[in-house]
């Protein structure tokens, strides 16, 4: 009972779904464009609650799952500033092996601190890196940037929250080995292409991406008994069941969906020999049939002749994909993203059902989600906290920041917690807030939109023109600060504070970077 | 129940929909309403961890002196015998941790060798993984040891500084839902702003901010937060003195211990403390009594006699716990270094320590009784160092809980702390 709707807005929204949204007796036109800008995109820009109003938020929503559709040139103009992206993947893994020499040569001449792997530091502990390993940082860094500027620049901001979650729910780590050198191919040609496709799809070409091959180290997992053609390190040669386990826990059938540890050992089995080609030859997939379990093996119940090689990865990953428990798990995870830290029962119900009915599609999953009663219910409605890339992200598009390849809004994502690419546990970051919400980070977010708002952070120009222009009218100055950064929820008290605090400033300029400041620092701005 | 309720009341309306009925929620509520400066007791046992990361070769730390099998199979990296430190005929500090010596004489110092995980990688990312989730082989657990053991031990849950971390993110040993703290430098840690009377103000505007409208979990951490910048302003970081004469080595780690020692002078409430030292990882030109590990073993153990130099009468109710990934190989490599192994040696140091003891159950170098015929065996599961510590020093109850899927057993304990 707790979070389900009241009975007289239920048969208004089942009969109406697509209906203007006017009409839903709980929220305005604004205040639904307001929350569908929170929850399908990082927030809105100022005067994109009113632009989503009017032209009716199901439209909007619509449009945002056919992203294709949606014209995106800014996206494209910037993207072009990051050479990250010019680089593919045999490029990378030949830096990866250039990286490989100079820490060989760095070591025979005596320094230790090149290989230390700070499993969670991102910022590398090392005194003085080699220039390769430098300039494998500075990409590093400008990708993790490329995803900060995406998220803010992109028309299709739907796509870019997906993006978004499918990185963490196939979660790797960027410091982990080649992983340093593989995540860029990954989230471009394996993430970015599925992340609006059927799971299905989607699972597969994460199964078969060298990043996370490397990452649960299925790479080298063999059949026991097997023989190489050439040498392996002795550590290498047995069954790993580190991509099995993760796989069926976490990216399908969740810790609940009814799997044995004889499974685990059977999916094992079933991914001898997906391997990769070694970095000389570009890193792709590779399988490796004399490192094949070639028995007959058995998975939730369902046989796997001998013999069938690669084929029976695919067959498995396609089975796996279709179980009611997968359905159910990642249905929740997407409503736990979208509706609530502790989603109703009816909202993933409504999930479920869309997924059997379009085996898998996941516009047609997330349509449902936006179309169920419990999306727009009150609890919905600003009851989530912003996670830190999407507070930096809504800050940063609140105030119509425009990040050039300076990784200084990534640094800042990574200092409020949750560093791209650099979540060291393969399930990615938690999405309850109580996981992250902490008296540091808070701190840390109020400097930060302090920061943002006055344009001091380099490489992140602000107009607050459109918020409003500089004005000794405090009052003016507060209304328009409600409006076009809060959508409208500002507090008395936070409105009394802000006033206050202008009071005995006579520069309008300042007065207006002060008041952008505290409202994005401030407890409004945290929620969506 | 009755401070929540007032919390809840107070937060009104549709707010009580989004809060749930969250645990933690309530603990944070519960200690916002009631945070007062000094809530908890003067003697509260604590612990400081230290994680040497990149693998120390414990052989050359604590060294076996007293074996000719150490001789042989390091013929150019061996401490030799005149330069080690004696400890007790077998075993000996080297010579750069001569800081340490006096602890050891005191019985302030002990030393558990052969300790290390059960599970067998010899990757730094899953070996460090395992150790600060605490739970080997099981890559999914979310959260580290020592947040588990702060949400489970909720007594002590009264001030922002309870579980601190030294550095610019919270380590994976501290993740997890129970409030924690990266501090990356002390001075700068609030509302950042030019000048005092600015930054005062801006502090001020946030903390009304907060307390006017912010609900749940933004409300407690936000209390946590200014109380924290507050009581941090009384104890005024920048004019810090080590006490005792006490001398911290330059560079990041003596910056961190000295930090650490300066909160828990200034009884702000730490309970658990960590912090990060690099550049262990020796696989080419180690060195012996001199070279690259004798210099990180200097300014390592230098760090440490100040630390425990400056808390001076207050080490009775410390104790700092030293841990690294995995050990070295027995034998040096082709490069003069040592390759990635199984068990090392770990440091416990403090009051409560039962000191001057080589504890754990030594395996021998002999070939036959090493692990895979090339590493130190492990004799000891970290975990049951871990649980020794969290029980006996800290007096934690639920350790299954902190650390699932093993069964804590007393008998199993190596003896660290003095009963």
């Amino acid at each position: 009972m707790k979070n389900r709707v009241g009975p007289p807005l239920v048969p208004v929204l089942l009969v109406a779904a697509s209906v203007a949204a006017g009409q839903r007796p709980a929220l305005t036109p604004r205040d639904s464009a307001f929350h569908a800008l929170n929850r399908l995109a990082y927030g809105p820009r100022p005067g994109e609650v009113e632009r989503v109003a009017r032209e009716g938020v199901m439209s909007w929503i619509d449009q945002q799952l056919t992203p294709e559709h949606i014209a995106d040139g800014a996206r494209a103009a910037r993207e072009r500033e990051f050479p990250i992206l010019d680089y593919e993947r045999g490029d990378l893994a030949k830096l990866y092996l250039e990286a490989q020499r100079e820490r060989r040569e760095r070591r025979e001449a005596g320094d230790t601190s090149s290989d230390t792997v700070g499993a969670q530091h991102a910022a590398p502990l090392q005194r003085d890196p080699t220039p390769t390993q430098r300039r494998a940082r500075r990409l590093a860094g400008q990708f993790a940037e490329l995803a900060v500027a995406r998220a803010i620049i992109s028309e299709r901001q739907l796509y870019e929250v997906m993006v978004d979650f499918w990185t963490n729910h196939f979660n790797v780590f960027l410091g982990k080995g080649a992983d340093r050198f593989l995540t860029p191919d990954y989230v471009e040609h394996v993430i970015r292409p599925h992340a609006l496709d059927r799971f299905e799809d989607l699972l597969i070409a994460t199964a078969e991406s060298p990043a996370m091959l490397v990452y649960l180290d299925n790479w080298e997992s063999v059949a026991p008994g097997s023989s190489p053609a050439f040498r392996l390190p002795r550590s290498a040669l047995g069954l790993n069941e580190n991509y099995a386990r993760e796989l069926l826990e976490l990216h399908t059938l969740g810790v609940d969906g009814g799997y044995t540890q004889q499974d685990v050992i059977n999916v094992a089995r079933i991914f001898t020999g997906w391997s990769i080609e070694r970095p000389q030859q570009g890193g792709g997939f590779e399988f490796h049939e004399w490192a094949h379990d070639e028995g007959e093996k058995q998975v939730l119940g369902v046989g796997f002749q001998a013999g069938q090689g690669l084929d029976e990865g695919i067959r498995l990953l396609k089975l796996l994909a279709n179980q009611p428990a997968t359905m159910h798990h990642v249905s929740r995870e997407l409503c736990e993203r979208f509706v609530s830290d502790d989603p109703p029962d009816g909202c993933v119900d409504d999930a479920v059902g869309a997924w059997k009915r379009s085996n898998g599609d996941l516009r047609e999953v997330l349509r449902a989600i936006f179309t169920s009663p419990d999306f727009w219910a009150p609890p919905a409605v600003g009851g989530k906290v912003k996670t830190p890339l999407e507070f930096v992200v809504s800050a940063a598009r609140a105030v119509g920041a425009d990040p050039d390849s300076n990784p200084r809004l990534a640094q800042l994502v990574a200092r409020l917690g949750e560093p791209l690419y650099l979540h060291v546990a393969p399930d990615g970051y938690p999405e309850k807030q109580d996981a992250w919400v902490n008296s540091g980070a808070l701190l840390d977010r109020m400097n930060a939109a302090v920061a943002l708002a006055a344009g001091k952070l380099p490489g992140v120009s602000v107009s607050l023109d459109a918020i409003a222009p500089p004005t000794a009218d405090a009052e003016l100055l507060i209304a328009a600060v409600n409006e076009r950064v809060l959508g409208g929820t500002m507090s008395g008290n936070t409105a009394q504070v802000i006033c206050k605090q202008l009071a005995d400033m006579s520069d309008p300029g300042q007065a207006r970077a002060l008041a952008v400041g505290l409202a994005l620092g401030g407890p409004e701005f945290q929620r969506q | 129940m009755t401070i929540s309720r007032r919390v809840f009341v107070k937060s009104g309306g549709l707010a009580l929909f989004s809060l749930g009925l969250d645990p933690l929620f309530l603990a944070r509520a519960a200690y916002a309403a009631t945070n007062r400066l000094t809530a908890y007791p003067p003697n509260r046992p604590l612990l400081v961890c230290l994680f040497q990361r990149g693998a120390v070769d414990g052989l050359n730390m604590i060294v076996p002196h007293g074996d000719p099998l150490y001789y042989r199979e390091r013929p150019r990296i061996a401490v030799p015998a005149t330069d080690v430190i004696d400890l007790d005929g077998y075993f000996g500090l080297h010579p750069r941790l001569a800081a340490l010596k006096p602890l050891w004489d005191s019985k302030s110092l002990a030393v558990i060798h052969a300790i290390g995980s059960p599970d067998a990688s010899r990757s730094h990312f899953d070996a460090q993984d395992y150790m600060e989730s605490g739970t080997p082989g099981v890559k999914a657990t979310p959260d580290g040891w020592l947040n588990r053991y702060c949400q489970h031990d909720r007594q002590h849950a009264d001030t922002p500084f309870r579980a601190v971390a030294f550095g610019p993110q919270l380590p994976r040993i501290l993740a997890g839902s129970a409030p924690s703290l990266a501090i990356d430098d002390l001075q700068a840690f609030g509302l950042r702003a030019p000048q005092a009377a600015a930054r005062d103000r801006l502090t001020r505007a946030f903390e009304e901010l907060y307390a006017g409208s912010a609900t749940g979990l933004l409300s407690s951490s936000s209390q946590e937060a200014f109380q924290a910048v507050r009581m941090l302003q009384q104890v005024d970081p920048a004019q810090y003195q080590p006490a005792n004469g006490a001398a911290y080595p330059r560079g990041r780690f003596g910056k961190a211990m000295l930090e650490i020692a300066q909160l828990i002078r200034a009884d702000l409430g730490v309970q658990v403390a960590f912090a990060d030292v690099t550049g262990w990882d020796t696989h080419v030109n180690q060195g012996a009594s001199e070279g690259q590990l004798a210099t990180r073993l200097g300014e390592f153990a230098q760090a440490l006699a100040a630390f425990a130099q400056d808390l001076g009468e207050k080490l009775r109710d410390v104790v700092v716990l030293t841990m690294s990934e995995f050990g070295r190989t027995v034998r040096e490599n082709g490069n003069s270094g040592t390759d990635h192994g199984h068990a090392t040696a770990m440091l416990v140091l403090g009051g409560p320590v039962d000191g001057g003891k080589v504890l754990g159950k030594w395996p021998g170098l002999d070939p036959a009784q090493r692990y895979e015929g090339r590493d130190v065996a492990v004799t000891t599961d970290f975990r049951d160092l871990f649980a020794e510590i969290l029980a006996r020093h800290l007096g934690a109850k639920e350790l299954s809980a902190v650390f699932p899927g093993f069964i804590p057993d007393p008998t199993r304990f190596p003896g660290a702390i003095r009963g």
